[in-house]
C-alpha cells in the first residue's frame, strides 16, 4: 500500500528536548486530550559566572500524554507550540482493543518522530510564510 | 436590525423583490437574555444575497412560515434550541430534541455537563505541587464553557 | 426488535430497504445492500488469526458521519493491494452485507447521537455470532469533537461491546484494513 504523504495526520510526535512544559498546547486543545506534568530543577551555575548570579531553575518534562481516542487531529497543539516540539507523524496503524490503550504516553510520542516525513518542497514561485514573530513586528 | 413589529412585512417585501430563495433561519444568543433572529435569502436571478435580522421581543417573535413555508422547519428547531416562541407558527411541535429534554442547548448559558465533570488538564501548573508553592495573586488559567457549579476544587480555597 | 424487508432490488424506487423496528416504536431504513451485478474486486485482509468459514469478511457499516466515506474508500480498492506475499490467506472484504444477520463485523463509523443509539444497539443484537465490532474514528471511540455535546453518546462502547478502536478524525482508510486484520484474536468474549 502506498505510504501516506508527508504531513498527513496520522499521529502526533513529540521532540522531547524541545518541550519547555509551557502548557500552551494543553490549554489550547479543544478536546482537553493532552496531559502534561513536570517539575522545576535547579540549574547549577556555570563555571566562570558571576558569584552573585541569581539562582536559575528549569522545568523538566515528566509526563506527556495524548488521548488519541478523543483527539480530533485538528493540529492546534502543533500550530501553537512555540518551540517546535510537536509534529505530524504519518503512522496510522495503532488501533487498540480498548480506549485506554489509545492514550499515548511520552515514549510512544517520541518513537513516532521516525514517522515524521520531510515536507514536500513548495511549488515554484510560492510565497514563503513569514515567521510568526516577524509578522508581529517583533523580529 | 429590523424592528420586530415589521419583521414579517419586511421579509415578505424582500421575497417579492426577488430574494425568493430561502436559505436558512437561525438565532443568535446576544447575551443578557437577548435573542436575535437571522434570515438568509438568495436572489437566483439577481445573483445576490441578503441577511435580515431582528431582535426577539423577550422570547417571542412572529413566524415567517406564512411567507416562507420552508422556514417553518427552521423555526421549529430554533424554538427548541433557544426557547423562542414563534407566534403564529402553523406547526409548533419540537423537531429534533428527544421528549422531555430539559433546557435549550444552543443558548450560551446552557451548561455543558461534560465540561463540569471532567477536570481541565490546563488548570494544572506543572511546577506547583500543592497550594503552598503558588505565587500569590497570580491569575489562574480557566477553560471556556465550564458551568458555574464546576471547577471549584479544594485547592482553589473556595471551600474555606 | 424486528427486521423485515420492504421492496426489492428490482423495485422502481431503487435498492431494497430493510426496515428495522426499534423498541421505542420508531423504524430505521437500512440501505446497506449490494447492488445487482456488482462483482467488483474489493479490498482484502490478510488474516493471520481468522479462521472464517466464509471466503469473505462481511461488513455491515453503520455510517453515521464523515468517517463512513473513509470506510467506503477502504473497501473499494482491489484485494491485490492488501496482499503482501507472506502466504497468509487473504479474505475479501464484502462491505455490503445484506443485513446485520449475515455480517461478520459491525463497523460503527461516525457520530453516535443519543437519538441513533437505540438503532445501533438493535443492529448489534441482530449481528451474527461472534458479534465483532469495530469502532472507527474519534466520534464512536469517545465522542471525539463532540465530547461535551448535549446530544452525542460518549463512545459507542456505552451501548455495545467494541473489539477494536481505530483512532483518527477521520482515520486513514488503510487503518480500517489494519484493524480488521487484527480483529479475531482480540476477541475478549
Amino acid at each position: 500500500m502506498a505510504e501516506p504523504p508527508p504531513r498527513s495526520r496520522g499521529a502526533i510526535a513529540l521532540r522531547e528536548e524541545n518541550c519547555t512544559v509551557c502548557m500552551i498546547c494543553v490549554r489550547e486543545c479543544p478536546d482537553w486530550c493532552i496531559t502534561i506534568d513536570g517539575h522545576a530543577e535547579h540549574v547549577p551555575p556555570e563555571e566562570g559566572s558571576a558569584p552573585n548570579r541569581r539562582p536559575r531553575s528549569t522545568t523538566v518534562l515528566d509526563r506527556f500524554a495524548i488521548d488519541f481516542s478523543l483527539c480530533m487531529y485538528c493540529g492546534i497543539c502543533i500550530e501553537t507550540c512555540p518551540f517546535d516540539a510537536l509534529f505530524w507523524a504519518t503512522d496510522y496503524a495503532y488501533d487498540a482493543p480498548g480506549p485506554r490503550e489509545l492514550i499515548a504516553e511520552k515514549g510512544r510520542l517520541v518513537d513516532w518522530l521516525d514517522g515524521v516525513l520531510v515536507p514536500e518542497p513548495l511549488d515554484p514561485g510560492a510565497e514563503i510564510a513569514p515567521e510568526p514573530a516577524r509578522r508581529r513586528g517583533r523580529a | 436590525m429590523l424592528p420586530v413589529d415589521r419583521w414579517v412585512e419586511t421579509v415578505e417585501r424582500a421575497v417579492t423583490d426577488g430574494f425568493d430563495f430561502f436559505d436558512f433561519l437561525s438565532v443568535v444568543d446576544e447575551g443578557e437574555g437577548r435573542l436575535s433572529v437571522v434570515v438568509h435569502l438568495w436572489s437566483l436571478r439577481g445573483r445576490g444575497h441578503l441577511f435580515l435580522r431582528t431582535e426577539a421581543d423577550g422570547l417571542q417573535v412572529p413566524s415567517l412560515a406564512g411567507v416562507l413555508p420552508g422556514a417553518g422547519w427552521h423555526e421549529r428547531e430554533a424554538a427548541e434550541m433557544f426557547g423562542l416562541e414563534f407566534l403564529g407558527a402553523p406547526d409548533p411541535r419540537p423537531l429534533l430534541l428527544p421528549d422531555g429534554f430539559d433546557g435549550h442547548p444552543l443558548r450560551k448559558d446552557f451548561p455543558l455537563a461534560a465540561r463540569g465533570v471532567v477536570e481541565w488538564p490546563g488548570a494544572h501548573e506543572p511546577t506547583e505541587h500543592g497550594p503552598a508553592s503558588r505565587p500569590p495573586g497570580r491569575r489562574r488559567p480557566a477553560a471556556a464553557g465550564v458551568p458555574d457549579w464546576a471547577g471549584q476544587t479544594e485547592e482553589d480555597g473556595t471551600h474555606g | 426488535m424486528q427486521e423485515e424487508e420492504s421492496g426489492s432490488i428490482d423495485s422502481p424506487g431503487g435498492p431494497a430497504a430493510r426496515q428495522l423496528s426499534l423498541d421505542d416504536g420508531r423504524t430505521v431504513a437500512l440501505y446497506n445492500v449490494p447492488l445487482p451485478g456488482d462483482d467488483r474486486d474489493r479490498a482484502g485482509v490478510e488474516s493471520p488469526h481468522l479462521e472464517s468459514p466464509h471466503p469473505e469478511l462481511s461488513l455491515f457499516n453503520v455510517g453515521l458521519a464523515c468517517c463512513a466515506l473513509e470506510v467506503a474508500a477502504a473497501v473499494e480498492r482491489p484485494a491485490a493491494t492488501a496482499a503482501s506475499g507472506m502466504g497468509r490467506p487473504v479474505l475479501r472484504v464484502q462491505p455490503y452485507a445484506a443485513g446485520p444477520g449475515t455480517a461478520d463485523v459491525l463497523v460503527v463509523s461516525g457520530t453516535v447521537t443519543d437519538a441513533m443509539a437505540p438503532a445501533v444497539r438493535a443492529l448489534y443484537d441482530r449481528l451474527a455470532e461472534p458479534r465483532l465490532v469495530v469502532s472507527y474514528g474519534a466520534c464512536s471511540n469517545s465522542g471525539g469533537p463532540y465530547w461535551d455535546s448535549y446530544a452525542v453518546c460518549k463512545g459507542v462502547d456505552q451501548i455495545v461491546p467494541v473489539d477494536v478502536y481505530v483512532p483518527g478524525c477521520p482515520p486513514r482508510p488503510e487503518a480500517l484494513l489494519e484493524a480488521l486484520r487484527s480483529l479475531p484474536h482480540r476477541r475478549p468474549r
